[in-house]
């Protein structure tokens, strides 16, 4: 619990543990991450699992399912895709467990799973309908609870942004700017070479400054 | 420009807030799990040939072509001690259809399947079975007259090329792939 500071922000407050805007009275929780919340260290939760005490895996994905949940989300675009490769990819990270070569680094390894599942799942449906269920679905669903005007409306037009930057930019731009991972986690999980990433973050994040600001002049 | 860069900056800070998830989802997850043969620890030789796999994705390109190099050579080897045709070698199949056959080496592999333009993209679609006891994989697809765009996925996680089939220069995913054509009878 923690109170955000209000210093120079002309919207909300940026909470100072999150980072997130929040109203002043807001308190929130930390968005997991590896690493980040009490507990077993991972490494002690895979070999527990590994060594018969399958029950253990439940507190690696309670550990992950938020901020997997969230990159999937933000990924495919809608919420049942979502959470159909959240469950996958942990199916997939239960039987492969044994694989894990460095167990204290599970993160990143479900990370890696996921963002292939992704690949995988977007390949197959993103012509045929993630743009309708992003304007039909997703823009229903993208105000909060409380939020205020002008974020509802710059989260909408977030929404029909993201759709519209191509997979590849959009994987690189939320692995960098959304789950903060550095180029190097970044190029373990997708195979490309760190300066290919880095173009492809600065093309996204171009991509989507121009789309943002036509969707605010339109 | 700054006004533009704020806005991105507000835009980064709404996608980093939670989503809201099924709260019903960790029971699934668990149910699913409880069903499922407890996993094992990686024998010394998985290992390996799994450290192997994944070197594969770090070398310099100078030494990505000498690797191609060898693997075309041992799997030409590996070819003349095995009875299956070779990778996308096609046969007679129903009317309008040819059977292709593809085959690949996956060392360490648990599971291979084959993805393409002719399933999907679905991993699921097409698994591929296990060449005696070796670390070559084959499947075998009947296919229509055409240029298919197609890869291996091993384990679900390492996205495989055929070094022997021509790379797919109109990807539009961001990963190297595999091109066949079949042509008509």
């Amino acid at each position: 619990m923690h109170t955000p500071s209000t210093a120079g922000y002309p919207i909300a407050p940026i909470c100072v543990t999150c980072l997130l805007h929040r109203p002043p009275d807001v308190t929130c929780r930390p968005v997991t991450g590896y690493g980040s919340v009490n507990g077993p260290p991972d490494g002690d939760l895979v070999r527990r699992v590994l060594d018969g005490e399958p029950d253990a895996f439940g507190g690696l994905v309670a550990r992950y399912r938020d901020r997997l949940g969230r990159y999937a989300m933000r990924m495919l675009g809608n919420p049942a895709d979502a959470e159909d490769v959240l469950q996958e990819t942990f199916i997939r990270a239960y039987r492969s467990l044994g694989r894990c070569n460095d167990p204290e680094r599970f993160g990143p390894w479900v990370y890696g799973i996921l963002v292939n599942r992704c690949r995988t799942l977007g390949a197959k449906r993103a012509r045929r309908n993630r743009v309708q269920i992003a304007d039909d679905v997703v823009l229903a669903r993208a105000a909060a609870p409380g939020d205020h005007a002008e974020n509802q409306a710059l989260r909408q037009t977030l929404e029909w942004a993201l759709a519209r930057v191509s997979p590849t930019l959009r994987e690189a731009f939320l692995l960098r700017y959304v789950e903060d991972l550095s180029y190097e986690e970044m190029a373990d999980m997708t195979g490309a070479s760190v300066p290919a990433l880095k173009m492809r973050v600065s093309r996204a994040r171009e991509e989507l400054r121009r789309l943002l600001v036509e969707a605010s002049d339109g | 420009m700054a006004e533009h860069d704020d806005r991105l900056d507000r835009a980064i800070a709404l996608l980093r807030e939670p989503v809201p998830l099924d709260a019903d989802l960790d029971r699934r997850i668990a149910e699913r799990i409880a069903a499922l043969p407890a996993p094992r620890r990686a024998g010394p030789l998985r290992l390996a040939a799994r450290w192997l796999v994944e070197r594969r994705l770090r070398v310099r390109p100078v030494w990505a072509l000498a690797a191609a190099a060898v693997l075309m050579v041992v799997t030409w080897g590996v070819r003349g001690l095995i009875p299956a045709p070779p990778p996308a070698a096609t046969t007679a199949a129903a009317p309008g259809l040819q059977t292709v056959r593809f085959v690949v080496l996956a060392p360490g592999a648990a599971h291979v399947s084959l993805v393409g333009d002719f399933n999907d993209w679905t991993e699921d679609a097409t698994p591929m079975q296990r060449i005696a006891t070796s670390d070559l994989w084959a499947a075998s697809v009947p296919m229509k007259p055409g240029r298919y765009r197609y890869a291996f996925v091993a384990d679900g996680t390492t996205w495989l090329v055929d070094p022997d089939a021509p790379p797919a220069l109109d990807d539009d995913f961001g990963r190297p792939n595999s091109v066949v054509t079949i042509g008509g009878s």
